[in-house]
Parts: structure tokens; sequence; C-alpha cells
């Protein structure tokens, strides 16, 4: 894959709708019919924060597992479920509004089908109900790894945090919050009901803003400028870190989700506008070499299904497998 | 109560007993003399509130909006939900936690929804939480049982974009969201060098003893941590600059927090000594009520389950407000 493009302007507006220039290829040039829009999403500087290396330093003790084939990483991503806005259905976008009880379940669904797969790193949204969901997830966890939220807001919030102990800090999962992973930012439609919103603007419009790629709500965010900022993220921060062998859990919204998924399965901006992602249902990606291939939804523990997606997986499974047995004896 | 603010962090108590045992030593002893103590025999401990940052927006909660009715009537009267957050996923491993920011476990999670059962029907009109994970989900796991149906919305104002990409467009949703403050200064104490730490390997490094001090002491801190005065000088001070303004306006407020900054709140609900306050237990995961009338703090217990027998009304007010609260659901059944 192509290396990123860094700039050092700052992300772009999002009050103004600012024509987007497709100008910078990260990627190989495809031979694309003129028709499709393939939309080539340039990275812009985005705050790179500094994942506390003591948690994961690659030299040191990691498990075993990933660090025999360490050109191999699971990547896991979920889209939160329903919200208390959802419910009500009303424009949420950025604003934090938490999960209802079936947004609870389905975490706790969620978390039990990717109980068997590891992870080493979390990535969350600003937002509660990505935090949440992921935190929910994970009480699911076989592995009993503790996850533990760094803060890197202040000097004083990175040493309050701060934990004393390595064999501790071995024992975590570090979770990262980044805005950048955020909902798309709806702008002056946040909080507005829907119905309400058709008949103030004409449902045309609407469906305009919710639907297409590049015309962002008033004061908002188009698809487009989402998936920038989130893909930029994503090949700065996530990506490196699967390229080291670390397995990374994403929890985030139905927007950012599928602009990475677009980066990862090269998809035209016409796919991912109809792309629709499920809600607590997780989707399992491999990178290895240098390639994302999907590899659908893993099943629950309980359900019957091909659960071992690679070798490297089944083993990890076994091991789990045999440390419980242990245990039982 | 009025709140003396100086740029000084200061904690001073008068704990000159009549008794003669020492016990009472362990209090720190700083005296401020712009203080007025009512009198050498008594017990106060007087916090300085230190200028705290406040900032939130104040369009979710303009005193001139719309505010249901019930606390528009009496606006002398509120209610204080305190909360203190369940088990967390190093208390199952028995190790110190402190300001590390680790989540629930299950039982956790339980704990939350069943607190949030017992307040279902207490109003709530503005929701408290320190910035760690483990008080936040609590507090939204809780209201999620909440008969009200308001929806709890987090403000953030860490930067100018956090604050502009969460803003809300219309008056009426507006009406209808508790703002969700979060506040270092209603975080855990914070335990320094031994956040992390096992407590048996704790022991074993430093001595039972020292540990037990650090634990137990009023102001003796941890290494590179806070005593409990520390934790209580911040957490009071916070309260009296942002909380109590709010319950003065007839706002009902609920707090979701910790060990450590809820005793220091007791502390200064209930006028407790700094001896008290030390052996002074919180159950976790069930919620204390106060009233704030007039001024004072009144205590009012741990608010019953809603299919439990027991006294719910504590004023007259939140009868009124439970009443309100049946006849509204009966309306949808109808």
């Amino acid at each position: 894959m192509a290396t990123t493009t860094m700039s050092h302007q700052a992300i772009g507006s999002i009050v103004s709708h600012r024509p987007f220039k497709a100008s910078q290829f990260l990627k190989e040039p495809l031979n694309v019919p003129m028709k499709s829009k393939r939309f080539k999403i340039e990275a812009t500087a985005s705050q790179i924060s500094v994942v506390d290396n003591t948690f994961l330093s690659p030299s040191k003790n990691r498990p075993q597992e990933s660090k025999k084939n360490s050109n191999e990483a699971a990547l896991i991503l979920i889209r939160h479920g329903e919200s208390l806005w959802n419910e009500k259905n009303l424009f949420t976008g950025c604003v934090d509004v938490p999960l209802t009880q079936k947004g609870v379940g389905e975490a706790i669904e969620a978390g039990k089908k990717i109980s068997n797969i590891p992870v080493d790193l979390i990535f969350t949204s600003s937002l509660i109900r990505a935090q949440m969901t992921a935190m929910l997830a994970m009480t699911q966890h076989r592995r009993k790894k503790v996850p533990i939220i760094l803060h890197n807001e202040s000097v004083k919030a990175k040493t309050w945090s701060h934990v004393f102990s390595e064999e501790t800090r071995k024992q975590s999962i570090p979770v990262i919050a980044a805005w950048q992973l955020n909902e798309r930012m709806y702008g002056e439609l946040q909080g507005l009901n829907k119905k309400e919103t058709a008949e103030r603007y004409g449902t045309q419009q609407v469906h305009e803003w919710r639907r297409s790629y590049e015309i962002p709500p008033p004061k908002g965010e188009s698809l487009e400028m989402c998936a920038e900022r989130a893909v930029a993220y994503f090949e700065d921060n996530i990506k490196p870190e699967l390229a080291s062998g670390n397995n990374v859990m994403i929890a985030a919204h139905g927007n950012s989700l599928r602009s990475i998924i677009m980066y990862l399965d090269d998809l035209t901006s016409q796919e991912v506008t109809t792309l629709d992602l499920s809600t607590g249902v997780p989707l399992l990606y491999i990178f290895k070499e240098g390639k994302f291939m999907k590899r659908g939804s893993p099943v629950g523990p309980t359900e019957a299904g091909v659960y071992a997606y690679t070798k490297r997986l089944a083993q990890y499974r076994e091991k789990l497998d045999a440390a419980s047995q242990a245990t039982l004896d | 109560m009025a709140t003396a603010t100086s740029h000084q962090s200061v904690v001073s108590f008068a704990s000159l007993r009549s008794s003669p045992s020492s016990t009472i030593s362990q209090c720190g002893f700083k005296i401020d003399s712009s203080l007025s103590f009512t009198s050498k025999k008594t017990n106060f401990c007087k916090i300085k509130a230190i200028t705290s940052s406040v900032s939130y927006d104040n369009t979710l909660l303009s005193p001139s909006k719309t505010i249901p009715d019930n606390s528009q009537k009496k606006s002398n009267e509120a209610a204080l939900i305190l909360i203190r957050h369940g088990e967390s996923l190093w208390n199952e491993k028995n190790l110190f936690t402190g300001c590390v920011d680790v989540p629930l476990t299950e039982k956790g999670v339980e704990e939350a929804i069943e607190a949030g059962k017992r307040i279902s029907n207490i109003p709530v009109d503005v929701i408290f939480t320190s910035s760690l994970i483990r008080a936040q989900m609590t507090a939204m796991l809780a209201m999620i049982q909440h008969r009200r149906k308001k929806v709890p919305i987090i403000l953030h104002d860490e930067s100018e974009q956090a604050k502009t990409w969460s803003q809300v467009f219309s008056d009426e949703t507006k009406n209808q969201s508790i703002p969700v403050i979060p506040a270092w200064q209603l975080n855990e104490r914070m335990y320094g060098e031994l956040q992390g730490l096992n407590k048996q390997e704790t022991a074993e490094r430093y001595g039972k003893e020292q540990v037990h001090e650090w634990r137990r002491s009023y102001d003796i801190p941890p290494p590179k941590g806070e005593s409990l005065e520390m934790c209580a000088e911040r957490a009071v001070a916070y309260f009296q600059d942002n909380i109590e303004p709010k319950l003065a306006a007839g706002k009902n407020v609920m707090i979701a927090a910790h060990g450590n900054s809820l005793r220091s709140i007791i502390m200064y609900l209930d006028k407790l000594t700094c001896q008290e306050v030390i052996s002074l237990e919180l159950s976790t995961g069930i919620p204390l009520l106060y009233i704030f009338k007039e001024g004072k703090f009144m205590k009012r217990g741990s608010p019953v389950g809603p299919t439990e027998a027991g006294v719910y009304a504590y004023t007259k007010r939140l009868a009124q407000y439970r009443q309100k609260l049946e006849e509204d659901s009966e309306v949808i059944c109808a």
C-alpha cells in the first residue's frame, strides 16, 4: 500500500462546504471507467495521539501467537447498537447520546461473537455509545486482559492515569478514544426529528444529504469529509499497529466505519453510499502482507460455523480452550 | 451556605475535642485565620473552595427555558442523588485502581442497572460524573431505567471543535435532554505509585502498616498520589462551585462517581469529622438521596426499588412527581 502523504494543513473546517479534489493518489491508479467515481482519500495531518508505548512495545512481551506470525493481525470492526435518539428518530451525528437497553444488549452479543479473537488494542470514537459498546463487548472476552482507556487530553490526565506495574501493563489492552472515528457530523440537522426535517427542507434535499457522497448538510460533514478524517486516522494510527502484528478492534459508527471499509475493500463512492453496516454485528478482517482480507462475521461460540479464519486464530482459540480446561481440572 | 473562594488550597478544620485521646492526630491541622470556627469543640471540616474551571453549554439548562413543572414551582427544593459505581475489572483482580481508567465488570454493569431502578422515580435534571468510564457507564446504564424518558447527553468542551460538533439544533430536543457533565474533580482519589499494583505485592514492598496508613489515614498520601484530604479538597470545591448552585436553582442533580470523591462530598453534606469520614463506607451501586432545601442538605437514605415496599415519597414534591409519572404511564396504557 502506498505511503501516507502527510500535510501540515489542519483538517479542513467543516463549517463550509469545500469542494474536494481527488488530487492525491494514495493507491495505484486503477483502470476505472470514468462513470464510477473512485475517490482517493487524501491523508491530512491527523493528530497522532501517542499510544503509550510502554503498553505495546513490539519488543516487549506480547502474546506468543502474534509474535510468531507478526505479519498477520486481526482487525475487528463493530458498529454500536441502538441509541436513545435512534429510538426517538432524531438525527444524532456527533451529539453524545448513550445506548438504549437494546443497544447494551447488542454490544454484549457482539462481545460474545468476538470472544475468541485476540485483541491487543482498541480504538473508539470520543462518543460514549461507541466506548460503552467496546467496554461491554470486552466483558465477554475470554482472554481476560483488561481494557484501559488512555488519557492524553492534558499532562495531568496522563500523569494521573499512569499504571505503575509493568506486569499489570502487560495484562492491559490500551483503549484509544479518537474524535476522528466519530460519527459523521450532521450540522444543523443534529437533534432534529427526521419528519420535521423533511418538512422544513423537503424530502428530496434531506435524502440527498443523507445518501450522497459529497453533499454536506448545513454546517455539517459530507460522507466524503467524514471519510477523509476517518481514513487518515486509520492509516496514520491503526494500520501501523496491524503491521506490527497487533490485533485491533475498532468500535465506532455507521459512517466512520463505512469510510474505513471503503478503504479496506477499495470501494467506489457509489458502492459506499449503498453500504449498510449491521449494528452490533462484528466484522472481521485479516491484515496480512499489507493486504486486508475480508472474513465476514464471526459466529458466536455456541453457533455452528467456521470460526478459525486462519491457522493462527485457530491456534489462539485452542490455547484459550486449553487454558479454561486447566482451570476446570 | 456561602462559598468562600480563595486562591489558597487549604483545608482547615477544628479537630480539638474535649476527649484526651489522640486518635484525632491523624487529621492535618492547617489553620487559616480567615475562616471562622463556630466553636472549638465542634468538629467541622471546612473546605475552602478552590477556583475550579466551569465550562458547559448553558443553553441546555437556561433557567428561563421550559423546565418540568415540579422544579419550577418549588425552586427551593431539589433532589441530590449520589451513586458510587460498582465492580470494576481491577477490583476483581485486587489491584489498586485510583485514576486508571478501568471499565466495569458484568457485575458492575448489573449494579448500575439496579441502582437505576431505585432512582427511576426521582427527578433528574442534570448529571455530573467523573472523567472515568466506570462512573460514566454507571450513570448511563442507570438512566436507561429512568421513567421520565428524557435523554442524557454528554457535554463536550475539551476543544472548540468538540463543542461545535456536539451541538443540538432543536430547542424541543434540548428541553428533553439531561446534560451530563464529566469532571476530573470527581475522579477517584489518585493513588500515585500504587496504581496498578496488586494489594498483596504492595504490602510486601512497603510493609503492611505503611499501606494501611496510606489507605486509611486522612492526610497521608501514597508516593506521588493524593491523600483523602487532597481528594476532598478538589471534589468539594467542585461541588460547591458547580453543583450546589444548580441545586439552589431548583435543579435535581445526580452524581455518579467514586468511593473517595463521594465520601468527600458526604463529609461536606453531613458535616463529618475527618475521623468519621475515614471510617465511612459507601456501598457500591446503592444510590443515596439528599434533599436540598433552604440551603440545607437533608439525608434521606437509600431509595427503594419500585417493587419494594417502603417509603418512597421523601417529600411532598417527590410524591407529586411520582404521581405524575404514574398518570403519564396510565395515559399511554389506556
